[in-house]
């Protein structure tokens, strides 16, 4: 058992997690009966579950709540968004921390499923779509060449099943397929970043 | 009941109608009472014998008041009277269920048993008559029952009536209505035949229930050992009822207790938010909270899965105090479902326009300026109550109604 | 007026006709009863069969009769006959569906049978006809003593019911606790906002009502009588002594908050920690000086903290054992109060259980909305100053946690303001009866500190359930009070919030209409309501033993100048406990007396000890143990024809007499079944199943010298829904008994 003792329950946090998390508003409405955690089928292998961050969230544990990885263990399987009996948009609540964590510089380096998520929108960033093969050698090769020729061995039966099948194309290594207004998007995500920017000068 | 006596008793004419064969409403079902663990039974004998001796109160069974005009202290009410195709013959000697052998789902037992298609409804129904079943009164089953009954009391020519009449002031005791848990999908209770409701369970612990009193479970016939109750079933939930039914905690500290009674190595785990024993309540709360046989998980349990093999349900969710997850088996499964008004009669018969509910339908009050109310809700009806305190309701609101239609008693100030 | 004509009507129906002789049941009632007329029909409780009674009693001049059919709770309205005595041999459930079928049989189910219809004879020779209380108590007015929401409810409901009221309050003005609130918990949808209390005008409504008068600064001073002719003494703060006479009285005296200074763990007593009361008055003097709410010394709020259960379900036997109920509920409300004016300010609520039942859920939800936080924890201290903290196991979150706090609340528990504890004071009063000083004045201290000041035998004040709450004992019947025409209201019967005390304030409004009513009337109330019997006594006979006054339930009975017992016939409730008790039985009702019961009893044919055929004496109380064996038959479970059931009031009103009786005459064994006894006790008359062991340890000694086994009485606690107990208990019990030997007294009798 810890203790708390630095400012516990002060609102700060919580009201910080109102103003800049995606629908973070909600998170003073739980009420602390645990359906979202029981019904996470990742649930083992959290170390928070969502009704706990909730909480902790309104004890003012700051730190411990954006450098956990619990919320980047949700796969968007909406289980507890379907159960909660305050519907609390969880799922949204989860990568809402999730994103504001990472934008904070706060959430843990090499968190998988954050590391995926990065290299996916580097990736889908760059072509205007994603090129999976290229995502998957990088998602293999994210932790060294040593460790991403191992995963890649690992992965080999899949991958070739997947030849097969022809739902995987060896050429797009060569770059693969793009979409038609490549700079196009880019300049859409460039703005939003702008206005993202400017919102967040905002509200600070 | 309440509402009727007590106005009754104050001098006043009364007309108590009931849509059930008999009065008792769901309290006649119950086992036992918290916290003193006495019977429903005893209340409602004491009941019926003041209503037997009240030249002024008249009872009116199978009545459903199906349209209401006028205003306070002139209302014309419609009532619909379905056939019991029984008249006051009856003296329930019972020839009629001997001679039938059809059988129904026996209601007063939440269709946990079945019963002949010419029935009592319970031991201490009021009136102490038969009902032959409308699926039999056309059959040559009824034939049976007619031909059986030595006081010509079976009249399988009864046919629905309407009739109206005019009253000063009207209180609606409809009362409440489980939660239907088969809408509570994960769990599972229209699959898991071990699964079942606060209200069934309360039949099975009554020694004149469907099995004498044991507490059996449903899948194999076997004694329930290790039995789990979830709290909020359908309560405290958007997406079932927004309210709290209040009565279920106590209801299922209640249960424990005859899981305990039941003997050998029965043993009880409550799955609950917050366990809501308000005022005196609360002795009884710390009473099990005490007691070996019993303990508390602070979890809504998030999914019940079933073990093919024995037929147990497996509980699944995570005991939020310090957060450990939890997968455990039971035997048997007590939802504690919650109340929900019953007021689809009122509904249904486009009565909704007179009075005024709430956001979990609980009748509020008469639509329409106060000073021109004459109708009262009390009870379940008007909000989810326990026993005492709809009697407390029904008292007040018929204190109300008989303001309506009194008459100045005493002008003098001592 | 007419002499008596005693009838037997025996009834052929439900198989009745089948199984038993009928003509042997007729020659019995003609023969050996002596009835005057003696009819049967196939089917007596059918038109034709009802109408033959009444033309009997219209034409015939019958005045008393025995109905042998089925149980007297079955064919009520048919057998209604309201100029005639009526008694009823229960045949059916008593007889034909319970003993078992076969030819075997027959003889021992005929037997029991021909019992019944003598007994049921025997005893209507012995009944009159209810003629009703002479002394009419007519007075109607009701009095409310207090004058806070509950009171004033109460006032105005029945005023506008039609009845005179008068309020007793002790303080300046109306309006109680209510008035100390700056706002009160939501009653109606959407139960989101903190509600004006409306105190001021329900006391506006109630100072201009034309039926109420008021009396301020008074509390009662003496209150004699009985329903429907209290006398109430009424004191002026200055001195004077107003007299009045009501009817009826509601007790509505409120709470008083825990001493938070018993908290000192709690903060209690120190700077910055107040209860829900204390903040309430904050709110009201922010208020009133229009802006935020502050702490006493001035100081600005940002972060409060509410520690509920403080001093409550307390299980160290310290504080308060119970749970307050409106406590949870309050404190979110007063947390609203931060968050309306300024969302910034920090609130939290530590509980345990967050008990908001009903539609306080949306409550609940509302304050979330507005950010107050809520945490569920134990709170093991709070320090109060300057600045406040307060340290708590976080149970969620599993850790010692301290805050920091400009103010803490604690939710302290209700105390009802119940006046004096009848236990103690019997207690104080057996003491001071036995001429202990000090137990003397510690009973003027008692009886001052009284709500009622009741001048009975019994005691100034109601008895109390639990917890000092003037309560009712039965789940069914919240306003069944041990003080007839007495109710008390609010939370000084149990702990509960303002929307339950104004629903519970209409609710005994209408208890003390029907008590004026019935007190006119002169019948009995809840639960024998309508009965018109009352004790009766035999003055000459009485013994000045004082068992009557004592023993009385419901405190009915004083003691004259001459020491004579003085029955108040208007608090009675006609449970015969009195009767029960009388050693030299001059008690009794028009109805039911030791004759009625006692001529039963002599009324069985006991069959010589070489028959072999043992008899047993039920004497079952009416509501429970006899419901019990009548439901018993209409199950079809079987048991001994040797038993013969008498259904009596209550185990309370069993004189030793009808025991000793029914011993010596030869019947073999005795079961007395009457309700549940001890802390939870289920009799609805409060002591009779008590009252009954008590007396039977006292005949033992008689049964020695007549040389009877102890084993030949017996007494049971049976609940209603015992039917296939009751029948085991039965069979057990006379297989027990021919263990034993038949009775050695046959013949003697």
């Amino acid at each position: 058992m810890t203790t708390n003792t630095t400012a516990a329950y002060q609102n700060s946090f919580l009201r910080e997690v109102e103003a800049h998390v995606e629908e973070g508003a909600w998170v003073k409405m739980c009420m602390q009966c645990g359906v979202c955690a029981g019904s996470c089928p990742f649930g083992p292998h959290w170390e928070h579950s969502p009704q706990k961050i909730f909480m902790m969230i309104r004890a003012g544990k700051r730190e411990e709540v954006l450098r956990s990885d619990s919320m980047w263990m949700c796969t968007s399987c909406y289980n507890c968004l379907v159960r909660c009996p305050r519907k609390l948009p969880i799922t949204h609540i989860m990568h809402g921390l999730a994103h504001y964590a990472h934008r904070l510089g706060l959430a843990p380096k090499g968190q998988p499923t954050r590391e995926s998520a990065r290299l996916f929108w580097n990736n889908c960033i760059k072509h205007g779509r994603i090129n999976e093969l290229k995502f998957t050698l990088a998602l293999y090769f994210k932790d060294g060449l040593a460790q991403g020729i191992k995963n890649a061995l690992a992965m080999q039966g899949i991958g070739l099943a997947m030849l097969k099948a022809k739902r995987l194309n060896p050429f797009a290594i060569f770059g693969g397929h793009q979409c038609k207004d490549k700079s196009g998007i880019q300049k859409i995500v460039a703005k939003a970043r702008e206005l993202e920017a400017k919102r967040q000068e905002q509200a600070a | 009941m309440t509402a009727a006596l007590e106005a009754a008793e104050c001098g006043q004419q009364v007309l108590l109608i009931d849509k059930a064969p008999t009065l008792g409403g769901r309290t006649a079902q119950l086992y036992r009472y918290f916290p003193k663990m006495c019977h429903p039974s005893c209340g409602l004998e004491i009941n019926l014998k003041r209503l037997k001796g009240n030249p002024k109160l008249r009872v009116m069974a199978m009545t459903e008041l199906v349209a209401v005009t006028g205003r306070r202290g002139d209302y014309r009410v419609t009532l619909k009277v379905r056939p019991r195709y029984v008249n006051e013959n009856c003296t329930a000697c019972g020839k009629c269920a001997e001679a039938v052998s059809s059988e129904i789902p026996d209601p007063f037992n939440y269709g946990l048993s079945k019963v002949k298609a010419a029935y009592l409804p319970h031991l201490m129904a009021y009136p102490q008559r038969y009902v032959i079943d409308a699926s039999i009164a056309n059959t040559a089953e009824g034939e049976k029952a007619k031909a059986a009954c030595p006081v010509g009391a079976v009249d399988l020519g009864m046919q629905e009536e309407t009739l109206e009449l005019t009253v000063g002031a009207i209180v609606w005791a409809t009362g409440w209505r489980p939660y239907d848990a088969n809408k509570i999908q994960p769990y599972g209770y229209d699959r898991y035949q071990n699964v079942i409701t606060s209200v069934e369970f309360e039949r099975l612990a009554d020694p004149r229930g469907p099995t004498g009193g044991q507490l059996l479970r449903p899948s194999d016939g076997k004694p329930a050992k290790n039995i789990a109750f979830i709290q909020c079933a359908g309560s405290r939930d958007e997406n079932y009822l927004r309210h709290c039914s209040r009565i279920c905690c106590m209801a299922t500290l209640k249960q424990t207790q005859y899981v305990r009674e039941a003997g050998g190595d029965g043993r009880s785990t409550v799955y609950y938010i917050d366990i809501r024993a308000i005022d005196r309540f609360e002795d009884f709360y710390q009473m099990v909270q005490a007691d070996a046989t019993v303990s508390f998980v602070k979890s809504k349990v998030a999914r019940i899965a079933l073990n093919e093999v024995n037929g147990n349900p497996i509980l699944h969710g995570v005991d939020t105090e310090g957060y450990h997850r939890y997968a455990t088996e039971h035997d048997l499964v007590v939802l504690a479902v919650g109340m929900e008004p019953e007021i689809t009669g009122l509904l249904g018969n486009g009565l909704a326009a007179a009075i005024v509910l709430d956001s979990s339908n609980f009748i509020e009050g008469c639509a329409g300026a106060s000073a021109d109310a004459g109708m009262f809700a009390a009870g379940a009806a008007a909000s989810p109550l326990d026993v005492n305190r709809s009697v407390q309701s029904a008292t007040a609101a018929s204190l109300k109604a008989i303001q309506v239609v009194h008459k100045t008693v005493s002008t003098e100030v001592a | 007026m007419a002499d008596n004509k005693f009838a037997a009507y025996i009834c052929a129906g439900c198989g009745i006709g089948d199984t038993l002789d009928i003509a042997a049941l007729e020659k019995i009632a003609q023969k050996e009863c002596k009835m005057a007329a003696v009819k049967s029909h196939p089917f007596l409780c059918n038109q034709e069969g009802v109408q033959i009674i009444k033309n009997d009693i219209a034409n015939e001049g019958v005045t008393h009769l025995c109905i042998a059919a089925c149980s007297r709770r079955a064919k009520t309205e048919a057998f209604a006959f309201a100029d005639a005595c009526v008694s009823r041999a229960n045949l059916r459930e008593g007889v034909l569906w319970v003993v078992a079928a076969g030819a075997e049989h027959d003889e021992v189910r005929q037997e029991m049978a021909e019992d019944y219809l003598r007994m049921g004879c025997a005893e209507v020779k012995k009944m009159k006809q209810p003629a009703g209380n002479p002394d009419k108590a007519i007075n109607r007015t009701i009095l409310v003593v207090g004058g806070g929401m509950t009171g004033m409810t109460a006032a105005i409901e029945a005023a506008e019911a039609g009845y005179a009221v008068l309020i007793v309050e002790k303080s300046a003005a109306l309006g109680g606790f209510a008035r100390q609130l700056w706002k009160r918990v939501p009653f109606a949808a959407p139960y989101a906002e903190a509600q004006p209390t409306g105190a001021d005008e329900l006391a506006a409504r109630v100072s201009g009502h034309a039926r109420i008068k008021l009396h301020l600064n008074s509390t009662l001073a003496e209150t004699a009588g009985a329903p429907g002719r209290f006398q109430v003494k009424i004191a002026q703060e200055s001195g004077s002594v107003t007299e009045v006479v009501v009817g009826a009285i509601i007790q509505a005296t409120g709470f008083s908050a825990y001493d938070i200074n018993k908290l000192p763990q709690l903060g209690g007593g120190q700077a910055n920690v107040v209860d829900q009361a204390g903040l309430e008055s904050l709110a009201r003097n922010a208020a009133l000086a229009g802006g935020v709410i502050k702490r006493a010394d001035g100081k600005e709020v940002n972060r409060v903290v509410f520690v509920q259960c403080a001093g409550q379900r307390d299980a160290s036997g310290q504080h308060l054992s119970y749970c307050s109920g409106h406590c949870c509920a309050t404190s979110i409300k007063q947390a609203t109060y931060f968050k309306d004016a300024n969302p910034l300010v920090d609130t939290v609520v530590i509980y345990q259980d967050l008990r908001v039942p009903g539609m306080g859920e949306d409550f609940y939800r509302s304050a979330q909305d507005k950010g107050v936080v809520f945490t569920k924890g134990t709170v093991s201290k709070v320090s109060g100053g300057g600045s406040c903290s307060v340290t708590f196991k976080d149970l969620i979150l599993d850790e010692e946690a301290t805050l920091v706090a400009d103010l803490v609340v604690l939710a302290t528990g209700q105390v009802p303001n119940a006046g004096t504890d009848m236990e103690l004071w019997n207690q104080v009063s057996t003491d001071a009866d036995n001429g202990d000083e000090a137990a003397k004045t510690r009973q003027q201290e008692l009886r001052a500190a009284s709500v009622l000041k009741l001048a009975y035998r019994q005691g100034p004040d109601m008895p109390q359930f639990k917890h000092g709450f003037a309560d009712s004992h039965f789940i069914c019947f919240p306003y069944e009070t041990r003080r007839t025409g007495i109710y008390a209201a609010g939370p000084t019967r149990r702990p509960m919030d303002l929307d339950q005390a104004m629903t519970d304030a209409t609710g005994a409004a209408l208890k003390a209409i029907q008590a004026v009513e019935n007190a006119a009337a002169g019948r009995a109330a809840h639960p024998r309501v309508g009965d018109l019997s009352y004790p009766i006594v035999r003055l000459e006979g009485c013994t000045q033993c004082k068992r009557c006054t004592v023993e009385c339930p419901f405190g009915a009975i004083d003691e004259d100048e001459r020491r004579f017992p003085q029955f108040n016939e208007q608090r009675c409730r006609r449970c015969g406990t009195c009767m029960g008790a009388c050693p030299v039985r001059v008690i009794s009702f028009e109805n039911y007396s030791c004759d009625t019961v006692g001529m039963q009893i002599k009324a069985v044919n006991i069959p010589d000890e070489f028959e072999e055929k043992p008899r047993i004496l039920i004497l079952a109380c009416e509501n429970d143990a006899y419901p019990a064996l009548d439901m018993a038959g209409l199950q079809r479970l079987t048991y001994s024809a040797y038993v013969r059931a008498i259904p009596i009031r209550c185990l309370g009103s069993v004189n030793t007499v009808w025991i000793t009786d029914a011993l010596s005459s030869g019947y073999d064994g005795v079961m007395m079944m009457g309700c549940k006894k001890g802390d939870d006790y289920q009799c609805h008359f409060v002591k009779g199943s008590e009252m009954a062991y008590y007396r039977l340890s006292k005949i033992e000694d008689t049964m020695k010298q007549m040389s009877l086994e102890p084993e030949r009485v017996q007494s049971h606690e049976i609940a209603i829904t015992d039917n296939a107990r009751v029948a085991r208990l039965i069979d057990d019990y006379v297989a027990q008994i021919k263990e034993i030997g038949l009775s050695p007294m046959k013949g003697f009798g």
